[in-house]
């Protein structure tokens, strides 16, 4: 088990209490495959709390994946419902904690806000707009716009 | 293009022509799909390598058909020795009986073979035809034939057992018979589908999901849901046809959700036959007063697969409530972003404004209370994220510029929302309908945090807000010289100045001032837009009007069903009772089944509402539409503990009555009539 993972499970009670507000009771049990190791993990929810353990106990759900695959989960690299649709994750059981689970996985890296993105354009477009002619550069569409900050 | 013939059961339907046949076709949606797969593309019947011809095809149910077929071009028809009937039903499975009669007095030697094959296209494949990235194999067993599709861990198969010996090879079945004189032949087809997941085990049964159902199990669900629903007994016939059809339409279109194992509608064949967020909240709404039970598992749905992070690709958001689900191939391998899907502007509004309407009828407040925190985050995605550049209004913009939707309000087609010259506005987009979700979505946020979630002081915030939100609306969207509301502004706040059925909606919506509220309703009836069909999407003297533009000019039963029900709000009965006659004369056309669209000519030119061309039917916000007419023309409002009765029913339409309305009152009935025709009163 890697860095992000442990770092992952660790969080999660923590989290819980911002995460998990909604009704939501039991057992998510995830089993990490590595070649012929299979590591447990069993989550138990409820509102407002989580508890991370790894003693075997009755589970309402089962989550199996590659131990690189839920890597990519905890950083945000790879998106759970899209890996359940073509079978490399699969589930058994009640879904509520697996939607639950997808709440603590974070946005990927070097995503931005849209609202800075959007903003940006628009002020850039404007500056276009209102350049002197010998400076306009055209199109005030150009997708690089959304790359240059102000 | 080729009559056809569907059957569905959810999100599981065929497409086949009249002889029952499926052709393979790349690019349009025949064949029998489940989970947005094909999972057959090749269905052909042949009798000694003949096709046959349809006398005749019974729909008997819509998870029920029955083709009455003879061998022989139907022009050289002589008195058949041979007949053949196909039974088909759909029920999770597919089962087709084939019988094959012999009319003559001699024993008949027959070869009869079905061809059989699967491209398991997924639906997006179809729309866009593209190879196939994995394999597809087939398995001969001694009765049955396997058909596989893999790609990586993706797996999808069709197994098509006989209950006849014949001769199985990897393209069909043949069947040598002999039929003695007047007697017959028959075999049972079934296939199975699977959808492999956990452990090699169909991931419906991993989520113990009901699989298939009897004939018998599916007419006895059907009872059961009409029997729920209030009885109507009126005057106008097409009324009463439209209403029978409507019920049994949004049964039909009724799956199984994978997310919860509970029953969601989805939202038209062929094209979207899945779990739509602004579909299936609108078609709840319209559909509250008669089929309340359709309300539960929707929010529930919705509110667990809400958004909770920024994601470019799915334009995905925290908060953000889902525009599409989709199962298939294309979702999972992320050549589509429909796991799920966020572009859309208003499902987040709108899922707020839905919790609050059906707590008005239902009075479950458990409902209300258990899904608090998603309403709040809900509420919150209006004022941080929807609000792209700051200035008070919700935007739009896609980050997916390969496959997502430009425009992400209802009228998401790529030139639907124009400036009145024709141009298209620059991205970000804020459409007024928009605006006026966001405002109710407050005043009934606030409703509910003052009276469920404890916290006054938020309902306080939320009103102001709204309050504010009103006032900035009317100064910026109003246009003075045309005395409407534009459809939209543009990147830099100016008006895009279309008159559109957009201000419809801001009627729904109450974000109109009384003193506005007349000229609305004038242009809503007025020539520009209301073809005596119905009220168009966009009006005749726009740069980009077309009667037959998919939202530049055709006239939609959902839009004018808000729109009726926006009138209504205001006062304006008369005006909603022409908008629910012109709509029930329409449907009279089509069997008592809107269409998702027709053409936006004008009723003098033509005698029929001409349908769109390519329009999905069933459609679960068509077949919503006669409930919420009937809503409108009863007047009927929750008020407190009780139901509010005031009906105004246009001229001609004589009584309507509904009995066994259900809400948080019991049952009770509701009784509305006609007034009398004056004019023929006064005639001397």
């Amino acid at each position: 088990m890697t860095g992000d993972t442990a770092e992952f499970f660790n969080s999660v009670p923590a989290r819980a209490p911002l995460l998990l507000r909604m009704p939501i009771s039991g057992t998510l049990q995830i089993d990490l495959v590595d070649g012929h190791e299979t590591e447990h993990w069993y989550l138990t929810f409820a509102p407002g709390r989580a508890m991370v353990s790894r003693d075997e106990q009755a589970a309402d759900a089962i989550l199996t994946l590659p131990t690189q695959l839920f890597r990519e989960f905890v950083t945000g690299c790879s998106r759970p419902n899209a890996a359940v649709l073509r079978n490399d994750a699969t589930f058994g059981g009640d879904v509520r904690l697996f939607l639950a689970l997808r709440r603590f996985f974070p946005t990927g890296p070097g995503v931005r806000d849209p609202r800075e993105v959007a903003r940006e354009k628009v002020a850039a477009r404007r500056r276009t707009a209102s350049a002197p002619p010998d400076r306009g550069t055209g199109t005030g569409n150009h997708p690089e716009g959304q790359e240059r900050t102000g | 293009m080729k009559s056809l013939v569907s059957i569905l059961d959810g999100n599981t339907f065929v497409v086949s022509d009249r002889s029952g046949d499926i052709d393979p076709s790349p690019d349009f949606p025949t064949g029998f799909f489940s989970y947005d797969t094909r999972f057959l593309s090749t269905w052909q019947l042949t009798l000694d390598g003949e096709r046959l011809h349809p006398l005749s095809v019974d729909d008997v149910q819509y998870f029920e058909s029955r083709y009455f077929l003879v061998p022989g071009e139907p022009t050289h028809y002589l008195d058949a020795k041979v007949s053949v009937i196909r039974h088909r039903i759909i029920g999770g499975s597919f089962d087709e009986q084939v019988a094959v009669l012999n009319h003559s007095g001699e024993p008949t030697e027959l070869t009869v073979r079905m061809e059989m094959g699967s491209d398991f296209a997924d639906l997006f494949e179809i729309k866009n035809p593209q190879r196939k990235k994995g394999r597809t194999c087939a398995v001969v067993g001694e009765n049955h034939l396997l058909l596989r599709y893999e790609r990586q861990n993706f797996r999808r198969e069709v197994n098509i057992t006989t209950s006849e010996p014949g001769a199985i090879d990897e393209h069909g079945m043949t069947f040598q018979i002999t039929i003695p004189p007047h007697g017959e032949w028959s075999t049972r087809l079934h296939l199975k589908t699977n959808v492999l997941g956990a452990g090699g085990r169909d991931f419906r049964d991993s989520l113990r999901m009901e699989r298939s159902r009897s004939k018998e199990e599916l007419e006895r669900e059907l009872g059961q849901w009409l029997s729920q629903a209030p009885r109507l007994g009126c005057d106008c016939e097409p009324l009463g046809s439209a209403y029978r059809r409507s019920l049994v339409d949004l049964a039909a279109l009724r799956y199984t959700s994978i997310t919860f194992a509970t029953q969601l509608v989805t939202a038209g064949l062929p094209w979207f036959m899945t779990l739509f967020g602004r579909d299936s909240m609108f078609t709840c709404l319209q559909a509250l007063p008669f089929l309340p039970q359709m309300v539960p598992p929707t929010l529930r749905t919705l509110a667990g697969i809400q958004g909770t992070r920024v994601d470019d690709f799915r334009d995905e958001e925290p908060g953000k409530i889902l525009h599409e689900l989709r199962y298939g191939e294309s979702a999972g391998f992320e050549e589509q972003p429909h796991s799920p899907y966020f572009g859309s502007a208003d499902s987040t509004p709108l899922f707020v404004i839905l919790i609050d309407e059906y707590e008005r009828w239902s009075g479950d407040t458990d409902l209300v209370r258990a899904l608090e925190w998603q309403a709040r985050a809900a509420l919150d995605w209006i004022d941080s994220y929807g609000d792209l550049l700051g200035t008070g209004y919700i935007w739009y913009e896609t980050r997916n510029p390969v496959n997502g939707l430009e425009n992400q309000c209802w009228k998401d087609s790529p030139d639907a929302i124009s400036y009145a010259d024709g141009r298209l506005p620059d991205f970000p987009r804020a459409t007024c309908e928009l605006q006026g979700y966001a405002y109710d979505a407050k005043i009934r946020g606030a409703r509910l945090a003052r009276l469920f979630w404890n916290d006054p002081a938020y309902a306080d915030r939320l009103e102001r807000e709204a309050a504010e939100l009103k006032e900035r609306f009317n100064r910026d969207f109003w246009i003075p010289d045309g005395e409407y509301y534009a459809v939209a502004l543009d990147a830099d706040g100016s008006q895009v100045d279309t008159l559109s059925s957009n201000i419809g909606h801001l009627l729904w919506s109450g974000i109109v001032p009384p003193d506005r509220a007349a000229k609305v309703a004038a242009h809503l009836t007025g020539p520009r837009l209301f073809s005596g069909w119905g009220v168009r999407t966009l009006a005749t003297d726009a740069g980009r009007y077309n009667p037959l533009g998919y939202h530049v000019g055709t006239v939609w039963p959902f839009d004018n069903s808000i729109i009726a029900w926006g009138l209504w709000r205001y006062g304006f009965r008369d005006e909603a009772g022409m908008i629910c006659k012109a709509m029930i004369d329409a449907a009279r056309f089509f069997n008592g089944r809107l269409p998702e669209a027709f053409a936006g000519y004008d009723r003098s030119r033509t005698t029929y509402p001409v349908q769109y061309p390519t329009a999905c039917s069933p459609q679960a916000w068509s077949a919503g539409t006669p409930l919420l007419l009937l809503r409108v023309l009863l007047g009927l409002e929750p008020h407190g503990e009780h139901l509010i009765i005031n009906p105004a029913v246009p001229e001609g339409m004589g009584r309507i009555e509904m009995l066994d309305i259900p809400g948080r009152w019991g049952r009770v009935d509701a009784l509305g009539r006609s007034r009398p025709q004056r004019e023929v009163e006064t005639e001397p």
